[in-house]
């Protein structure tokens, strides 16, 4: 068994158009990681200002002052350092954007001219205790691997549209006829197709957070996603979860979504006779819940927001109320994805073992 | 080992391929002879078991083989006649990757692999991706990889396609000499390699079984309807379009010598000849190979 796996697994990573679509995500995850880097902007409103690595050490200088619980007194302070001393011109100043933590602190304690609202910290975060620090590297990772993960699901369709659908180019006369053909190599492509789902998805997680490591340094991690700045996904999330945990949670929906993504790609390579018919069915199949027209307020949210595209833009996800006992709602995808894994395993596995040569 | 079909029967919409087709198999070579469509490929799959007969079974020493499962496969080697392989894949790898599927250990695997591209004339290209292969070099992994596992079913569907006559004689050694105690079914356009390889001849026609035994006693049947004629070899043609004419040789003096199947004499120089494998395959396929 052990050695069909490997030819499984060397079968899945040696195809040309695997190859190339892994090249893709991983230049996509670096390109992406670096142009975000690069876009940055900060201005600590008196001396310094500027984009890139200049923007992430003015974050990071201002974060440290401020490291810590928020309290009422740190409101204060940040609001008398943060003041607008220009003219605003009728514009909101929850739009005044000079850097990571005054964007986040005006989001939440700034009327429109810039000055304090009034609020406290339990006024806004009610018995909530708000760890803040420099999230803002780990945000934009964040933002990235949506866009990553949602290539990812893809990639990983491409990688096993052709587990079983590909054999059915000839190979499947010797296959079949051999003894362990309908038996140990059909569970073989499978937990081969599996790994293989799973050990990409792991790099690409890896990747994304050395790179991450790299550009921002670990601090900010334990800080809480809801002092965010306004224009970050995380916004809607509404518990007080660190940006360690938003991450764990991302992660743990990719891997839901790739497994999903794996059930139902093996069912369609197994059902479809030719490799190109099987991978646009599961992109199909994958991508299809963004026609549907279901708002947040629809009944069906809840159970759009269970299919795999939904683990990969995982704010909506996120958004849903807890389930009983403070569990998120999202970790409901851990049980939808054995399903689609499960459906997968036993559907594929008896189609391509009654499979008839032609 | 007995391999038997009863009352095998498989349709495709409203064509019969194999109509109630019962055969009886013991240890020897046979031949499957019949023009195309006759139904060799799919007698040979359901044999195989990767096409479900419409009605009919197949029994192996008294037991279905749909029941057998993983023991029936473990007996058998099958090439069929379009055969998709991996081309990154070496033919050492390929055939590695077959030994996976029918159960050989690492070891024996590697071993048996090595002689077996040996014996096919690959063992130097044995490290060669398959896609870098021509068609006859595909068609002698294909070989190989069939005979893998020493299985005691071996089903070859158009074994000799694309090899060159060296390789055609290599093919019918390597048979001749893995054929004893063992089922071997080989289905051949070729004629003289199944005369040669066989022992016995299966001829199919319609889905059914037209003639079946040795070809020394199949050919009897055609005893006294052999006849050569000596033409003129201007006209050899249109007496060759004229009869069923299975052969047609030129001489040094202006003649062509004609070799043509009749009930009666079909000119008056004509000589009765033995009949061979050939003559009786065109008496029974010629109307199928005009078509």
């Amino acid at each position: 068994m052990k050695k069909l796996i490997q030819f499984e697994l060397r079968k899945i990573f040696s195809k040309r158009l695997t190859q190339a679509a892994l090249i893709a995500l991983f230049l996509l995850s670096v390109l992406l990681g670096f142009s975000a880097y690069q876009n940055m902007y900060a201005s600590d409103g008196k001396s310094r200002e500027g984009t890139g690595r200049v923007a992430v050490e003015i974050d990071k200088a201002i974060a440290g002052k401020y490291e810590g619980l928020l309290t009422d007194e740190k409101v204060q302070q940040m609001m008398i350092e943060f003041k607008p001393k220009q003219d605003l011109h009728g514009m909101n100043a929850a739009y005044l954007y000079q850097n990571a933590l005054q964007s986040a602190l005006f989001r939440n304690f700034s009327d429109l001219n810039g000055n304090w609202n009034g609020f406290g910290v339990s006024d806004v975060f009610e018995s909530e205790e708000i760890k803040i620090g420099y999230i803002y590297g780990w945000l934009q990772t964040s933002q990235n691997m949506v866009r990553i993960f949602v290539v990812l699901s893809l990639v990983v369709a491409i990688m096993i549209a052709p587990v079983f659908s590909g054999e059915y180019g000839g190979v499947d006369n010797i296959i079949l006829t051999s003894r362990y053909g309908k038996t140990k190599c059909a569970t073989a492509k499978i937990i081969g197709s599996i790994l293989a789902a799973l050990i990409v998805t792991t790099v690409v997680s890896i990747i994304n957070f050395v790179y991450a490591f790299i550009l921002y340094g670990g601090s900010g991690l334990d800080c809480s996603i809801l002092f965010a700045p306004a224009d970050f996904a995380t916004e809607y999330i509404p518990f007080n979860i660190t940006c360690g945990t938003l991450l764990n949670y991302q992660i743990l929906l990719a891997f839901t979504s790739v497994i999903s993504v794996t059930g139902i790609t093996l069912v369609l390579s197994a059902v479809c006779k030719n490799q190109t018919a099987a991978l646009v069915a599961s992109a199909a199949v994958y991508l299809f819940p963004v026609l549907l027209p279901v708002t947040e307020t629809s009944s069906l949210f809840k159970i759009i927001t269970l299919l795999p595209l939904y683990h990969v833009q995982f704010a909506s996800l996120m958004s849903v109320d807890q389930v009983s006992g403070k569990v998120l709602y999202a970790l409901l995808a851990v049980p939808v994805a054995l399903i689609f894994m499960v459906i997968g395993i036993l559907v594929s596995h008896r189609v391509f073992a009654k499979h008839q040569v032609l | 080992m007995e391999l038997k079909t009863i009352e095998l029967t498989k349709k495709f919409g409203s064509k019969t391929a194999v109509n109630h087709l019962n055969i009886t198999l013991t240890n020897g070579v046979y031949g499957l002879l019949g023009a195309n469509g006759a139904g060799k490929t799919t007698f040979m799959r359901l044999l195989c078991n990767i096409q479900t007969p419409t009605s009919g079974k197949i029994v192996l020493n008294d037991k279905n083989i749909v029941g057998l499962n993983e023991k029936y496969r473990g007996l058998l080697g099958y090439l069929p006649q379009h055969f998709g392989y991996y081309p990154d894949f070496t033919a050492l790898d390929f055939l590695l990757y077959v030994s996976a599927l029918k159960g050989l250990n690492e070891k024996n695997a590697e071993k048996k692999s090595k002689e077996l591209l040996e014996a096919v004339g690959l063992s130097a290209e044995s490290k060669h991706k398959i896609k870098t292969f021509s068609g006859g070099m595909k068609q002698r992994l294909g070989i190989a990889q069939a005979m893998l596992g020493d299985p005691h079913i071996l089903i070859l569907d158009e074994p000799t396609a694309g090899l060159d006559p060296k390789e055609r004689v290599r093919f019918r050694n390597l048979i001749s000499a893995f054929a004893k105690n063992r089922i071997v079914i080989l289905s051949t356009h070729i004629v003289s390699d199944a005369e040669f390889i066989a022992e016995e001849i299966i001829m199919m026609k319609s889905g059914q079984i037209v003639h079946f035994g040795k070809p020394q006693e199949i050919t009897a049947e055609i005893d006294g309807q052999v006849w050569e004629c000596a033409v003129p070899s201007a006209y050899a043609e249109t007496y060759a379009a004229k009869f069923n004419t299975s052969n047609f040789r030129n001489t040094d003096k202006s003649e062509t010598i004609l070799r043509i199947i009749s009930e009666c004499p079909p000119m008056e120089n004509a000589v009765r000849v033995q009949p061979d494998l050939e003559d009786l395959y065109l008496f029974y396929f010629k109307g199928d190979i005009e078509e």
